[in-house]
């Protein structure tokens, strides 16, 4: 059993690398996804995870290795991260780290895609024999025909 | 007990001086081009030092000066502790609420604390503690940090240099000629505020009177809650407690026949037993695993290293040399070799590490005492310290504080450049350098 007997999300989105975060986040909140993949001109490019958007939206100075460990101390903090919005919006998904996942085929059986998609708890990609990217295999998507395989 | 060995001849029948000084320049070499961890190089050389012939290893331990590894060590444990309390950004808190989150009293009050920090912790460790709430403080208000992590490098330095404890030249001064606590207090401190003060100066003309931020801004510092940075209040007692044992231990020492080494590893242990008593021994050797795991062993090691290095050059006569050769060039005038030794080491120590700097200059100042009264010579260690301390300004590369906080900077999107830095800070140093010449004018020549 081969990908090739499932059918992925019907239109599989794929920003392009020079969208920007804010637009990648109404994306995710709109199609209530924590991942989104990209891709330049149709090939594969890396998957950003809402995250790295969350992150972004943190003050620098917790961000960096040796700053600060707790930010209790801030309070509402509010005003700080609304701030950081405005960042979002001018910076583009390629400067965000994109991660460096495994890919998957329509010949790759069942068993490894189910352990790949453990190991990397991230949804991933599927390419055709072109190299293009076809939709991205999420645990869900999996689960659920493996259950209905199953008879469950 | 192992026999001396023979001052005569090294390895292959070379002259110790010249093998020595190879050794010597190489180690210096190499840790100045930064390409291997210093701690690695000094450790070589001092082995090449001992299997060269140079010094055997009973000499060699002889040369490595405990009470100011004890020093650093004890001090590392109980400031890594205490760092747990969350204490310290409560203070950096609680000095921006105290001014109202004013941009320019913001400067003033971050730079003091820091200065007060170093002149009791180490600079690196203060600087670690004050530059990430600086940069959210200054992310709140929407200011451009800059000026602020730039005083706090000034701040740091200067701070450090005021006692005994507040930076390693001081630590390795004091532990080889028995100045106390106290006598870096009284002899340094005033001019070490005197400088801090009219640094201000400058930095005010150039950024202070620029800075403001809207009462919105303020308002969200104001709103900041420093009683939640204290994560552990019990812990908090107990290192404050420590502190005070051993800081008091400090200023008492000479009195009560103690040093400084004993002091700080007796309250480090002490700081342990408190952490501990009351847990299981799977748990307690956990903890104080961890928390002996906080030192900075590469520094730690660097010293070990460094110490049988310059004891070798030292062996070998080098150093007496070098003495003997700096009175004859300014001719044995008092005067002459207290600037000499101000300035020289302030611009030496500007650009390269001021660690080993001191640790060779302090055999030469000790020969120098055939022709210079113990008065004076005393004069000289205050010279001394005053360059290799302050001088750490005058660069990024100045100073470990320095560079850490440039690393901080950098990651923060905010970087320091070298080039930048050096215009500011090379000038403000060499004033600093004046004050403190007329300082040492005033008080002793």
């Amino acid at each position: 059993m081969t990908l090739r007997a499932i059918t992925l999300l019907p239109e599989p989105i794929c920003v392009s690398p020079d969208t920007s975060l804010l637009e990648t986040l109404h994306l995710m909140l709109e199609r209530r996804v924590n991942h989104i993949p990209v891709c330049d001109g149709g090939i594969w490019a890396g998957l950003v995870d809402i995250n790295d958007i969350l992150y972004e939206l943190l003050p620098v100075s917790a961000r960096v290795e040796h700053g600060l460990k707790d930010l209790r101390f801030v309070g509402d903090g509010v005003a700080l991260i609304a701030s950081h919005f405005k960042d979002l919006a001018n910076k583009p998904v390629r400067e965000v780290e994109l991660h460096d996942l495994p890919t998957l085929d329509e010949d790759t059986p069942l068993l490894e895609a189910a352990l790949l998609l453990h190991r990397h708890v991230a949804p991933l990609p599927v390419l055709d024999a072109n190299g293009k990217f076809k939709g991205m295999l999420s645990r869900r998507t999996l689960l659920a025909h493996l259950i209905k395989k199953a008879g469950n | 007990m192992t026999p001396p060995s023979a001052v005569s001849e090294a390895i292959f029948g070379l002259s110790p001086l010249l093998v020595s000084l190879t050794i010597f320049v190489l180690t210096y070499a190499v840790i100045v081009t930064e390409k291997i961890n210093r701690s690695v190089v000094a450790l070589l050389g001092a082995g090449l030092m001992i299997f060269a012939g140079v010094l055997n290893q009973a000499e060699a331990f002889h040369g490595i000066d405990l009470n100011t590894i004890s020093l650093l060590t004890g001090m590392m444990v109980i400031v890594a502790i205490t760092q747990k309390s969350g204490v310290f950004q409560y203070v950096a808190v609680k000095a921006a609420k105290v001014v109202k989150a004013d941009p320019w009293g913001l400067l003033v009050m971050l730079s003091v604390v820091t200065a007060l920090f170093s002149a009791l912790l180490d600079n690196v460790t203060t600087v670690l503690l004050i530059a990430p709430v600086t940069l959210l403080i200054t992310d709140a208000l929407r200011i451009s940090p800059y000026p602020y992590l730039f005083s706090v490098i000034f701040a740091s330095n200067i701070g450090g240099t005021s006692t005994l404890i507040g930076d390693p030249p001081n630590i390795m001064i004091g532990s080889a000629t028995g100045l106390t606590f106290n006598d870096f207090l009284f002899n340094l401190g005033p001019v070490v505020a005197v400088v801090m003060a009219l640094t201000l100066i400058p930095i005010y003309f150039i950024w202070g009177r620029k800075l403001s931020a809207s009462a919105e801004d303020r308002a969200l510092v104001m709103a900041f809650n420093e009683r939640q940075s204290i994560t552990d209040s019990r812990l908090l007692k107990q290192a404050l407690f420590v502190i005070a044992l051993v800081i008091t231990g400090f200023v008492l020492a000479h009195s009560i026949g103690q040093e400084p080494g004993t002091i700080a590893m007796f309250g480090a242990a002490l700081l342990l037993l408190l952490r501990v008593y009351d847990k299981q021994a799977e748990d307690q050797s956990h903890a104080i695993h961890h928390t002996f795991g906080e030192v900075e062993w590469i520094t730690i090691f660097f010293f070990i290293g460094l110490f049988v290095v310059v004891a070798g050059i030292e062996k070998a006569g080098a150093l007496d040399f070098m003495a003997h050769k700096i009175v004859e060039w300014t001719g044995g005038d008092f005067t002459i070799t207290t600037y000499a030794i101000l300035w020289v080491s302030a611009v030496l120590s500007s650009v390269v590490d001021n660690i080993p700097f001191v640790a060779t200059m302090i055999p030469v100042i000790q020969s120098m005492s055939g022709t210079f009264t113990p008065q004076q010579i005393e004069t000289l260690w205050w010279s001394l310290s005053l360059g290799a301390c302050l001088g750490g300004n005058g660069t990024l590369v100045g100073a470990s504080a320095n560079l850490v906080v440039a690393g901080l900077a950098e990651r923060a999107g905010q970087p320091i450049r070298f080039l930048p830095f050096m215009l500011m800070a090379f000038p403000l140093m060499l004033a600093s350098i004046a004050v403190s010449s007329v300082y040492l004018w005033l008080r002793y020549l």
